[in-house]
Formats: C-alpha cells, sequence, structure tokens
C-alpha cells in the first residue's frame, strides 16, 4: 500500500527532483499532505479527490499520507496534483504498470480530471532528462516548450483517463509523444517589428551599434528629446544573431516561471526595457519567493534602460555586480538562488534636464550648475562599465523627409555574425566570448607587442585626458573594429574611430568639467 | 609697516563698522593720504555712523560675522596677504576707480608685480568656438607679457586663465567671495595652478559666500584692474555685459569677439559691437589701442596673428591624405554633421569617423554640438 513516483519543484529557476509517497493504510479516513506544503500544495487535496472521483476511479475510502520529499524545502505551487493523483491510484491498487519507475510527471489537475499547464516546465524537463528518466508526463498545452530537451520522451496527455491509458498499455504511447522539436528550432522565422533601415541618418550611432552588438560592448547614448535614441535601442536586438538551442532553453527556463501558459521555445533575443519606476525586486531579482528581475529577463538578450538619469542611483549601483559576473545570486531565508543575467547594456539619456545641451538648434535653459548635477547623478562606477558613449543628434527636418534608407537588420547581422565566430575562435578554451570581456592581462600583451599602439594611445590619451579605464575601452573596442573588418591585428584606424565613441561626446565633458 | 596698515584698515572696515564707500570717500578728501585718513578714522572712538555717503555701498561687512581677530588669525595662517589702497604696489589704475577696494586680499604675488593687464570675460555656458577663442587670445597675450584678468568662473574664464597661465604675462582672478571659498568647487585645481603664475584677490572677507549680489561688485574690480576688457560670448543679459559697462565707466576699452549670427551666445559680442566696442580678430586689434603705451611690451606682434596661423595650418594640412584633405575642405566654418560629409565624400561612415577623429586629434576640426564639426582656423 505504499507507493512513490517523481515529480519536481522549482528553487529560483532550476529543478530539483521531489519524490511524491502515498501511504495508504487502515484507520479514519483521512487525506493528508507533509512535506512543508504550501496553500496550494494543500488545496490539491480537494481536485485531487474529485478529478479521480470524475475519471471513474475510486477514491479509496482510508486513511492517506502523502509526503513530498525531502520534507524540509516548502512546496508551493500546483505541479503535485498529477503524481498525487497516481500515486494514489497505484497505491490503491487502481493501476499497474511498469514505466513508474522510469518516468516522472507534472500537471495541476481540474476537478472533471483534465490536466492544466504549469510553470517552469523546461527546467523539469532538463533535470528529468539529467535524472536518466525516460518519460516525462506534461500537461499538453505547453509539452511543446519541453520538447526541446533532447534525449527524454515528453508524453503530453489532456487528462488523467489519458495518462492512466498510456501508463496501462491502453493506448500506444507513441502517439502521446511530442516531437514538434525538429521542425521548430529549424523553421525559425524570426521577426522583429523593428529594422535598423526604419532609422533616418544617424549613421554615426547605427556604426556604433554594430561595433557595440559585435563585441557585446555595453553602450551609453546620449542626446536630446526625439533624436532616436529610443528608436535605435529598441531595434538595436533586430541585429544580434539568432539564439542557438542552448540559449533558447536558457531564456525559455527564465520566460517559463512568468508566462506560464508559454508553450513554445523562446526563439527571439529578449528585449527587455523597463519604467523607471520599477521596483528595486523588479529590477534586479527577488521577493519573499525570489523571482528573476527584469536583467534576468533580458539574459541573452538587451537590457534598455531609457531616462538613465531617473532611475534611483542605488539601482543603477546594484548593476554592478551582475554586469560583471553574469550571474546574480539572491540568498533569501536559508536559500541562495541563482538567476543567469547576460545581457547587453544600452541606456539611454538625455544631456540634460531640458534635454538640449549640446543641441544646434534649440537654447539649452539648464545653467551648467544643474548639468553638472545631472551628471553627477549618472556617474560612477556604472559608467565606467560602459565601453561606448554615442551622442545622437537631432535629424533635421530635410533629411527627415529624404526617402532613402541605410541598411536592412539582417545585413548587418550578417556582418556581425561573422565578428562574433572570429571572437569565439579567438577565445577558445578561454573564460571569455566577447571582446568586452577581455581582461588587463590580454591588453597589456597587446600594448607590449605592438609600439604603435603604444604611441598612439599615448597621444590619444593627452590630447582627450583619458583615464586608464577609457584607454581600455577604447582598446576593447578597437579589437572588435578590427573583428568587423577581419583583420588579424588592432591597426592605428581601428583605435582612432574607437576614440570616437568614447569621446564622442567629449564637446560634453569638456563643457561640464571645466 | 605696510601691513600694520591694512590692518589697521581691516580694523576700522570690520570693528568700526565704516563702510568702504565711505572709508575712500575720507581717503579721497585727504588727497590720498592713507595716514591723514587712518587718523581721521582714529579719532572717533566708536563709530556709528548715521552718515549717509552718496557712495554707493556695494559692500556691507556688516553682514559678515567675522570679527577682526578672526579675519587676521585667518590670514596669518594661510599666507593671505593683505594689499591695502595706501600700498605703493597696490595698482595705480584701480585706485582711480570710482570706488576701488580699500583692502585686497590676494595670494600670489602676481598683483603687485603686473604691469599691463587686459580682463577676459564671457559666459559660463560657452560653445566650442568661444573655448578656442579664449584660449587663442589669452595664450598669445600672455605670451608678450600681458597680465589676463578673469573672474575664475566656468567656461570663458576658466580657459582664459588656462591659457594665460602658459606665458610669461601669468593671470589675475577676482573672486567674488571670501578668500577662502572656491566657487564654483570644479575650479579647485585651476586655483592652485593660478597661484604658480598670478594671483587670486579678493576684497571680500573670509567667509563671504559666493552671493548673487558679490559678483557685479566684483566686476568692477576686474574691469578697474585692466586697460581693456574682452568679451567673449555673452548673452543679452549677463555678467560680461555688466562688466563692459563698468569698464566704460571706468574708461577702459572695450573688446568683442564676434560669433555666429545664429548663436544666441554672440547676441551680446554683437551689440556691444553695434554700439562702438572694437571687433578683435587677433589681439593686434586689442595692441593697436594701446600704442601709445609703449612700454616696451606692447609692440604689435605678428607672429601671433590669425593669418599666421591659418598659414601654419595650411601647412599641416599638407600632412593630410586625399580623403582627409576631401574631409577638411568640405567641412568649413559652418558645422557640418556626420551624415552631410559621408554624402558628399561618398565615403564609408566608418571612415568619415576615422578622418574626423584624426583631424580632431591633429586640431584642424572640433566638434560644435553633437556629431557637428565645424573648421577651427
Amino acid at each position: 500500500m505504499l507507493f512513490k513516483l517523481d515529480s519536481f519543484t522549482l528553487i529560483g529557476i532550476d529543478a530539483i527532483k521531489v519524490s511524491v509517497e502515498v501511504h495508504i493504510s487502515r484507520g479514519l479516513p483521512e487525506f493528508i499532505i507533509v512535506g512543508l506544503p504550501g496553500k496550494a500544495v494543500n488545496e490539491s487535496r480537494q481536485r485531487v479527490r474529485s478529478a479521480i472521483i470524475n475519471s471513474g476511479f475510486d477514491f479509496p475510502v482510508k486513511k492517506i499520507i502523502v509526503n513530498l520529499s525531502p520534507a524540509d524545502i516548502k512546496k508551493d505551487g500546483s505541479y503535485y496534483d498529477l503524481p498525487i493523483a497516481l500515486s494514489i491510484l497505484a497505491a490503491s491498487g487502481q493501476i499497474r504498470c511498469g514505466m513508474f519507475n522510469e518516468s516522472c510527471f507534472i500537471g495541476e489537475l481540474s476537478l472533471d480530471g483534465s490536466i492544466n499547464p504549469v510553470k517552469g516546465l523546461i527546467s523539469m524537463a532538463e533535470k528529468a532528462q539529467s535524472m536518466d528518466k525516460k518519460f516525462f508526463f506534461v500537461p499538453y498545452e505547453i509539452a511543446n516548450q519541453a520538447s526541446f530537451i533532447s534525449s527524454i520522451s515528453i508524453v503530453a496527455c489532456k487528462s488523467l483517463v489519458e495518462t492512466v491509458k498510456v501508463l496501462t498499455g491502453g493506448e500506444q504511447i507513441e502517439k502521446f509523444i511530442c516531437k514538434d522539436k525538429e521542425k521548430n528550432i529549424s523553421n525559425r522565422n524570426n521577426h522583429y517589428n523593428f529594422d535598423l533601415k526604419d532609422v533616418k541618418g544617424q549613421l554615426k550611432a547605427k556604426r556604433a551599434l554594430e561595433i557595440a552588438v559585435s563585441g557585446r560592448h555595453n553602450i551609453m547614448l546620449i542626446g536630446p528629446p526625439g533624436s532616436g535614441k529610443t528608436m535605435l535601442a529598441q531595434r538595436a536586438v533586430s541585429i544580434m544573431p539568432d539564439l542557438n538551442l542552448e540559449e533558447c532553453i536558457e531564456v525559455t527556463k527564465i520566460y517559463s516561471l512568468y508566462e506560464k501558459y508559454a508553450n513554445h521555445l523562446i526563439q527571439e533575443r529578449p528585449f527587455r526595457n523597463p519604467h523607471h519606476t520599477i521596483s528595486r525586486v523588479g529590477l534586479i531579482g527577488g521577493g519573499i519567493n525570489p523571482r528573476p528581475g527584469e536583467i534576468s529577463l533580458a539574459h541573452r538578450g538587451l537590457l534598455f534602460l531609457d531616462e538613465f538619469s531617473q532611475f534611483p542611483k542605488n539601482f543603477i549601483e546594484d548593476l554592478r555586480q551582475p554586469l560583471e559576473n553574469k550571474a546574480v545570486i539572491i540568498t533569501r531565508n536559508h536559500l541562495s538562488y541563482s538567476f543567469p543575467c547576460n545581457f547587453m547594456l544600452i541606456v539611454a539619456t538625455n544631456p540634460c534636464y531640458c534635454g538640449y545641451f549640446g543641441d544646434e538648434g534649440r537654447r539649452c535653459i539648464c545653467s551648467l550648475r544643474e548639468v553638472r548635477k545631472f551628471w553627477k547623478k549618472i556617474s560612477g562606477p556604472i559608467i565606467d562599465r560602459i565601453d561606448m558613449r554615442v551622442t545622437v543628434a537631432r535629424l533635421k527636418e530635410s533629411s527627415f523627409i529624404k526617402t532613402e534608407c541605410g541598411e536592412s537588420s539582417n545585413q548587418i547581422k550578417n556582418r556581425i555574425k561573422k565578428c562574433i565566430n572570429m571572437q569565439n575562435e579567438r577565445f577558445k578554451g578561454k573564460n571569455v566570448s566577447y571582446n568586452s570581456e577581455i581582461g588587463i592581462n590580454i591588453i597589456n600583451e597587446w600594448l607590449k607587442n605592438n609600439k604603435n599602439i603604444r604611441d598612439l594611445i599615448y597621444t590619444i590619451s593627452r590630447k582627450y585626458n583619458l583615464t586608464a579605464r577609457g584607454m581600455v575601452s577604447i582598446l576593447k573596442v578597437s579589437r572588435t573594429i578590427a573583428d568587423l573588418e577581419e583583420s588579424e591585428n588592432i591597426k592605428d584606424c581601428h583605435i582612432i574611430e574607437a576614440v570616437h565613441y568614447r569621446v564622442g561626446s567629449n564637446n560634453l565633458d569638456n563643457s561640464i568639467c571645466i | 609697516m605696510k601691513s600694520s596698515n591694512g590692518k589697521k584698515i581691516l580694523y576700522i572696515l570690520v570693528e568700526k563698522k565704516v563702510k568702504p564707500a565711505r572709508f575712500i570717500e575720507i581717503y579721497r578728501t585727504n588727497y590720498g593720504d592713507i595716514n591723514k585718513t587712518l587718523d581721521y578714522f582714529y579719532k572717533y572712538k566708536s563709530l556709528k555712523l548715521e552718515y549717509k555717503t552718496n557712495g554707493e555701498d556695494h559692500i556691507d561687512f556688516n553682514h559678515s560675522n567675522s570679527c577682526y581677530q578672526k579675519v587676521v588669525d585667518f590670514i596669518l595662517k594661510n599666507e593671505v596677504g593683505l594689499l591695502d589702497i595706501g600700498e605703493n604696489s597696490y595698482p595705480d589704475i584701480l585706485r582711480q576707480i570710482y570706488l576701488p577696494p580699500p583692502l585686497l586680499f590676494f595670494r600670489g604675488n602676481k598683483i603687485k608685480k603686473a604691469q599691463f593687464s587686459i580682463a577676459i570675460v564671457g559666459s559660463r555656458k560657452c560653445t566650442a568656438y568661444g573655448r578656442e577663442v579664449a584660449g587663442y587670445i589669452s595664450r598669445n597675450l600672455s605670451k608678450i607679457g600681458i597680465t589676463v584678468v578673469s573672474g575664475l568662473a566656468v567656461g570663458i574664464d576658466s580657459y582664459a586663465h588656462k591659457a594665460a597661465l602658459e606665458g610669461k604675462g601669468g593671470s589675475i582672478g577676482v573672486l567674488g567671495c571670501g578668500i577662502d571659498i572656491i566657487y564654483p568647487p570644479e575650479n579647485k585645481y585651476l586655483y592652485e595652478e593660478i597661484l604658480s603664475n598670478g594671483s587670486i584677490i579678493t576684497e571680500f572677507l573670509p567667509e563671504t559666500p559666493p552671493l548673487k549680489n558679490n559678483f557685479p561688485v566684483r566686476n568692477r574690480i576686474i574691469s578697474g584692474l585692466c586697460r581693456g576688457v574682452v568679451v567673449i560670448e555673452a548673452g543679452e543679459k549677463s555678467g560680461a555685459i555688466i562688466t563692459c559697462e563698468m569698464a566704460l565707466q571706468q574708461n577702459r576699452e572695450v573688446f568683442a569677439i564676434p560669433g555666429n549670427v545664429f548663436n544666441p551666445m554672440s547676441r551680446g559680442c554683437h551689440k556691444l559691437i553695434k554700439s562702438g566696442a572694437k571687433l578683435v580678430e587677433s589681439i593686434d586689434d586689442i595692441l593697436e589701442e594701446f600704442s601709445q603705451y609703449s612700454g616696451g611690451i606692447l609692440k604689435l606682434c605678428g607672429n601671433s596673428s590669425y593669418n599666421n596661423n591659418r598659414q601654419a595650418n595650411d601647412k599641416r594640412g599638407a600632412n593630410l591624405d586625399n580623403n582627409e584633405l576631401k574631409v577638411y575642405e568640405f567641412i568649413g566654418y559652418n558645422p557640418k554633421s556626420v551624415e552631410e560629409i559621408v554624402k558628399y565624400s561618398k565615403i564609408e561612415v566608418k571612415e568619415v569617423l576615422r578622418i574626423l577623429t584624426s583631424l580632431e586629434i591633429k586640431q584642424l576640426i572640433k566638434e560644435d554640438s553633437f556629431n557637428k564639426y565645424s573648421s577651427l582656423f
């Protein structure tokens, strides 16, 4: 009268195994769930009971104890309805089947016995795969999402009755196995609503974006209102190379926590654009039951902070560690949750409060003190982590009317792909994947081996009054520019161009700090 | 002897609460005899003057909570000098203005040595053009030994100071606050630099905050110290214009640098030019006005003129390669955007950006407003 089967719970975005144990014994009829069940788990008693009865089975009139082990981890959510119901049926001898050992189950039951979707399915499928299970029974509606995990068969059932039939051999299991994976990943039809060719003029900014995306450099766009900062940033995601399957799964893992009914694999690069009134937890992640924040939702994609200066200063400071580590670790109660957040950061800001500092047509009405105050708010360590700063000027009326458009996103994307491949080859086996992550040791090597670079950097830093960090940024960016041209070595012209994206806002800097 | 005179005046002004205007009035009625003046004030034990001076009471030490002893302590401790109106080294030219400061606090000795000074004033919020001109005029003036006086503010002032420190003329900064206060704070380093080849002066007591009213008062000293005032980029109503009005009252020359007609920052200068200020293109235009002061330093010096600069730059231009030359020639004096340059030259964007940076490094062009470039010379 004892029965056990495997299911999962989520800690952060990672799944861990939970054994659902059922013991049916004689005694006063009773139905108890132990093992730190949350409210939703406790309520599953009612759902399970109704579902079993409405599916035409008998609900044993005995003492039923369900244990969710490990018993010291708090469990919440409606994941366990299906495993509990199946365990009760098996423990009471109503079904017999040899597949239980090589399968695991997840799903919420409706009172009529149908199976409803749950959150975080893809993480669980991944865990099931690592446990060498053969079958994973999941809710039909979202099965597609889990089917991309390669070596496990995803069995998609619509109801409890169907599940029982599959398990007992009443139906062919092959009929229910979800096989969408091949079709889906090859047939990529990513399209973003935006294309870079919609942006008129702004040649410098477009070029800067291409470089930034190629080397995964964080970038800051500075310009007056209406100059197209937001427009450019929105389109940056359209020139990023497509996600590979591994990355898709990573992204879907995070998103499946939020979009419960997302039944597909997320294949588009995430583009997150949180408003500046967002809370700290919303941005970084956290909460009583920690959930990923915007920075994790932007994993493998773009985080765009518009009106950067409006974000509270401490939130901006919070970004430092995630930017460095590509993951954020949140500790609540006695558990640590780690959420990946490998994103590219684009920030956009006006140059001052009124927004027209450095604008050609309209006069800035801020006092210099205000301009300085404005920059003081956002300067600091985070700015140092932004390799490129590009000024964006307002378009003249005449150029707005002109219909000529630039390259389309796809053309640019192809160049970027090549550039990223080059970087991957160079950094093979190292702890680095993009030029923006190059450490100081590699840069020192360049400087040691190349006298030209040394001289040029010296001249430039004298002329523009650069800090050491500024020079490092310039070298990193110039490496990316060289990669874009498929050049083995960094040449002078590459460095000179890179300077443009560092001190392009020189005009501004100079006026601010004397 | 000298410094004791200074302390006496300080005592009269601070403890006896004599207004500077009153002090100057008595000083003048005694035909500039400082000892008699001092005696006059010492006769009154406690001088509560109900007396209305007909001078303008610009300064009111009463508002300062600092007392005589405190100020003296401060002066001794911080190596601040006192320069009183009776001293020989007090600039004659300043003594002649309507209301000269009876007492100056100073650091750096330039104030005692400066023979011939020109003031450079202008907007705090200057354009790239203003920045260049300020440096250009100031550097050349200083090179031939003329001291550049300005107000130690940000913008034009700070560029003028910086460039002047390179030459032998040096620079004098006139503060609108106590000598212990660095205002604006970002001029901290400039403050130190000036002491190496110039001086910082103020008539305000230590600890006087930079109040709004102080600045017009300070401006009369700026113009008072100089034979002429050069205005670079001023708005229609600005401190620079006030300085010019003072300069005219004090019988000083007013010079103005022309600017772009579309730029609101040129309004003030153009207005001055229309009403008779001299238009300045190079320091020769300034020196011309002072040919009668042939103190040896004021010969016209052709080598700093605009024309020569341009020739030098044409020579530099010879080093440019074809594309660079094409872009440089296209840019000209009217700001051109990156897009315009790309369209005209039919060179790739990245190439244009490279050219722009290298031209900038060669100091041939400058970024005017965002992504707009114009020729420097």
